[in-house]
């Protein structure tokens, strides 16, 4: 059984004040089916990606209460997995239809994070990590900032070819309308702002974002397919891991991806990678084999993954979470609705040269849940 | 026969110098090191409290004794700064020490003689043969209301004193308590800082008590001050333990080595407890150590100590270590005065 | 406010790692602390290779710009984690350099 992304459509992510999450998820949904010309009669299944409409909001339950306001009386669920929640759900939906369950389903990730102070969605966030990791007074950008620093003591990686990829994000972000955030960066615009966790600075970090991602996914359809959605997990704490120095989640999910799409990390022409923090897209290259262990960095620094300045791999051309915006249980949808928008050549401004595979890699905590899907334009 | 099995303490790393609290207040620094006797406070971590402070020093009296902790079947912690105004301090210790179940636990309350009274009553359970060996701490983190006058002598330690019949290190020879209603220094339920009643806590309060007690054990033990090697007192400041030890015919040599108050301040239950351990730390086998507590409201409680020759062993273990007094008053970090606040939780 | 019957359940584990010795493996100066440690900010959070090779997060206490290398031996000690008004407090592992 084959599995197609028919419809995609985002909304912009940022800070939304004025936007609930009901309103996000119709312009999602509504956008998704209209850009694949089905009915909401059609749709069989709903699969929804949020991580903190509960201990924020309040509000759990999210797969009736979305199949209800979007007027889809579906079966419907909610798929959480952090940071991963959106590749997750498309990973339940994919396996759905491969099945023989439904035909044709919908996947929503939707994150409202803007109601609520930073110190409480940092420490919403910490859900996603360990409770030693909680005790520790750990937060997110300090579990990233302990793997950057690992990386540069084994490596050599320096503090400007980590704020590399922050310049390079937002230069594809400035390309994006739909992102968070239009203006560009030099490195030592990102090096110089305020320090959040040692060696980790504001702008090296993703940003807390309001917005919602949807795709439609059908059986054997021509057009886009999807031809690996594969998951691996991982300890959840940093300290129970094998090594420091790479996520092995990201390895195996990536190994067996390539492995059932019978292609290689060479053949890749386009990737949206989990680049919550600069460190993360650096760990990214290495686990997803486009550049060896420890040699990412300098890879970066060069343009080889920027748009217009390579013939070959160009990586986060939405402008990734950091310059995309990083809506948690939105993001891994919209990797794919990137994906696919480049291998239609429908990118517009951003969009990559004759680009026929494309991968889209969603991570959840600090690697705790990696999930790769290889498309291609069939 | 009873006494001590082992010993220890632990002094919070942070210090402020009296100096630096004084300009904050725009007094005079010198007279304010003159009068006190002080030079320095230690000052407890952010996260630092008596049950944090109880378990490092019971530790350190573990590590210098083979005793397992299971062996423990009394446990008393004195303090004027119990977590709780409700819940034991001495059951978290206990279980945090691996003591298991099988003992009696109680907190104790009585200003800066807590822990010593803990000494007496587990000095007791040991002498009935009730239990072998019982544990008595003595750790606060004592508060002072900003501008205060104790605000320049209230300091944080803990010290630990496992008690029993065999192995000891020092023998209790005797040991007798003065009380009185005498209302010096009290804090009310609910009220955040404590209050004294000025010269009040002077002659009335401790001088009458610290005297009484050790006129009375000195009638019991039949002893003279020309008989003891150390004197230890509590020591509210660096003045009244040297006027009362005069008064009393000691000599400033029988002193001097228990003054731990001129370099970390007054760590209230654990004062006169510190002061024994750095006496312990040097003391020879044969040495007597006449030892008298001070708490407000008010009671002193005195013991007459005799060294062993198994102190040559600990000191041996101990070495030129961590775990000696002198040395832990010496691992210290500065702060500033709104540092100071923070970390005693006035900011 | 943790509950108190968690806060139980995890004295035994608290219990068996206090006064272990290890090194840093991995470290970073938390400056932005989530809600519950806004007072203790700036600290250290360490990731720590006991002697007997397992390896815990903790914060670091007691410290100096001096402490945060690869490899700085430490002691595992306990402190309060955070305050709680009105709650049972938290106590826990937290780490000191030797």
């Amino acid at each position: 059984m084959n599995v197609s992304v028919v419809g995609a459509a985002t909304t912009k992510f940022g800070e939304l004040w004025g936007v609930s999450p009901r309103t996000l998820a119709h312009e999602a949904v509504e956008g998704a089916l209209a850009d694949a010309d089905i009915a909401k009669s059609n749709v069989q299944a709903l699969f929804v990606a949020n991580m903190l409409a509960g201990p924020l909001g309040g509000q759990q339950h999210l797969g009736p209460f979305f199949a209800e306001e979007l007027g889809l009386p579906v079966p419907a669920m909610t798929i959480e997995g952090a940071c991963a929640s959106g590749g997750l759900a498309v990973h339940a939906a994919v396996n759905s239809i491969r099945s023989g369950q439904y035909d044709t389903v919908v996947v929503l990730g939707v994150e409202k994070m803007t109601d609520h102070k930073p110190e409480d969605v940092a420490t919403a966030l910490m859900g996603a990590g360990s409770n030693e990791e909680r005790l520790a007074g750990a937060t997110f950008p300090g579990l990233y900032a302990i793997l950057a620093r690992a990386h540069m003591e084994k490596f050599g990686t320096t503090f400007e070819e980590l704020a590399t990829v922050a310049v390079k994000n937002h230069f594809h972000a400035s390309l994006n309308t739909n992102a968070q955030f239009h203006n560009t960066l030099t490195v030592e615009d990102v090096m110089k702002s305020s320090k959040i966790a040692d060696p980790l600075t504001l702008l090296e970090c993703s940003p807390i974002s309001d917005g919602a991602s949807a795709v439609v996914l059908t059986k054997n359809h021509k057009g886009i397919r999807i031809i690996a959605s594969e998951v691996a997990t991982d300890t959840i704490g940093l300290a129970q891991r094998e090594s420091l120095l790479e996520f092995e989640a990201t390895k195996e999910a990536a190994r067996r991806a390539y492995q059932k799409a019978g292609v290689t990390s060479k053949e890749i022409d386009v990737a949206e990678v989990h680049d919550c923090f600069t460190i993360a897209e650096i760990l990214a290259m290495e686990d997803l084999g486009f550049f060896p262990k420890g040699k990412a960095a300098a890879v970066i620094v060069r343009g080889e993954t920027t748009l217009g300045k390579t013939k070959k791999l160009v990586v986060n051309p939405s402008g990734g979470l950091k310059g995309c915006g990083h809506p948690v249980g939105a993001t891994g949808v919209k990797q794919i609705v990137e994906i696919v928008q480049q291998l239609r050549g429908t990118a517009g401004k951003r969009q990559v040269a004759k680009a026929r595979i494309g991968l889209a890699h969603n991570v959840g905590g600090s690697g705790a849940t990696a999930v790769v899907h290889i498309l291609k334009n069939i | 026969m009873i006494g001590i099995v082992s010993y220890g303490s632990y002094i919070p790393r942070y210090r402020i110098k009296l100096s630096d609290i004084a300009a904050a207040w725009k007094k005079i620094p010198e007279e304010v090191v003159e009068s006190l006797g002080i030079a320095e406070k230690s000052v407890p971590g952010i996260d630092e409290d008596a049950v944090t402070i109880a378990i490092e020093a019971a530790r350190n009296a573990f590590e210098s004794s083979a005793l397992n902790p299971e062996s423990i079947e009394a446990l008393f912690v004195g303090s004027e700064s119990h977590p709780y105004a409700v819940n034991p301090t001495s059951t978290i210790v206990g279980e945090l020490l691996g003591i298991g179940n099988n003992y009696l636990a109680a907190d104790l309350e009585f200003a800066c003689k807590a822990g010593t009274a803990g000494i007496q009553a587990i000095a007791g359970l040991i002498e009935a043969k009730h239990i072998h060996y019982g544990l008595a701490i003595g750790a606060d983190t004592a508060q002072s209301k900003p501008h205060d006058a104790l605000e320049y002598t209230s300091a944080a330690a803990g010290v630990a004193y496992i008690l029993g019949s065999n192995y000891l290190i020092a023998n209790l020879l005797a040991y007798t308590s003065y009380s009185s209603d005498t209302p010096d220094f009290w804090r009310r339920d609910g009220i955040r800082y404590p209050s004294h009643a000025g010269r009040f806590t002077g002659e009335p309060a401790y001088f009458a008590h610290v005297m009484g007690a050790s006129q009375l054990l000195m009638k019991k033990a039949k002893i003279h001050p020309s008989d003891v090697a150390y004197c230890v007192f509590h020591m509210p400041n660096g003045k009244f333990p040297r006027e009362v030890a005069k008064r009393l015919g000691f000599t400033k040599e029988q002193l001097a080595p228990s003054l731990t108050v001129s370099a970390i301040g007054n760590p209230y239950s654990a004062s006169s407890m510190l002061g024994l351990a750095a006496v312990l730390d040097i003391a020879k086998p044969g040495e007597k150590i006449f030892m008298v507590s001070y708490g407000s409201g008010a009671g002193s409680d005195a013991f007459l100590w005799e060294v062993t020759e198994e102190i040559v062993n600990m000191q041996r273990l101990k070495g030129k270590g961590k775990s000696l007094v002198q040395n832990q008053i010496q691992e210290k970090t500065y702060v500033d005065y709104v540092q100071y606040l923070k970390q005693t939780h006035k900011l | 406010m943790i509950s108190p019957v968690k806060i139980w359940r995890n004295q035994k584990k608290i219990a068996s790692l206090v006064g272990k010795t290890g090194k840093i493996v991995a470290f970073t100066l938390i400056r932005v602390p989530p809600a519950d440690f806004s007072n203790q900010a700036p600290y250290p959070v360490v990731v720590i290779e006991l002697t007997d090779g397992k390896r815990i997060t903790a914060q670091l206490v007691d410290w100096d710009e001096s402490n945060l290398k690869m490899g700085q031996k430490v002691q595992t000690i306990i402190r309060k984690i955070f305050e709680t008004g009105d709650g049972v407090i938290p106590y826990g592992i937290k780490a000191k350099p030797l």
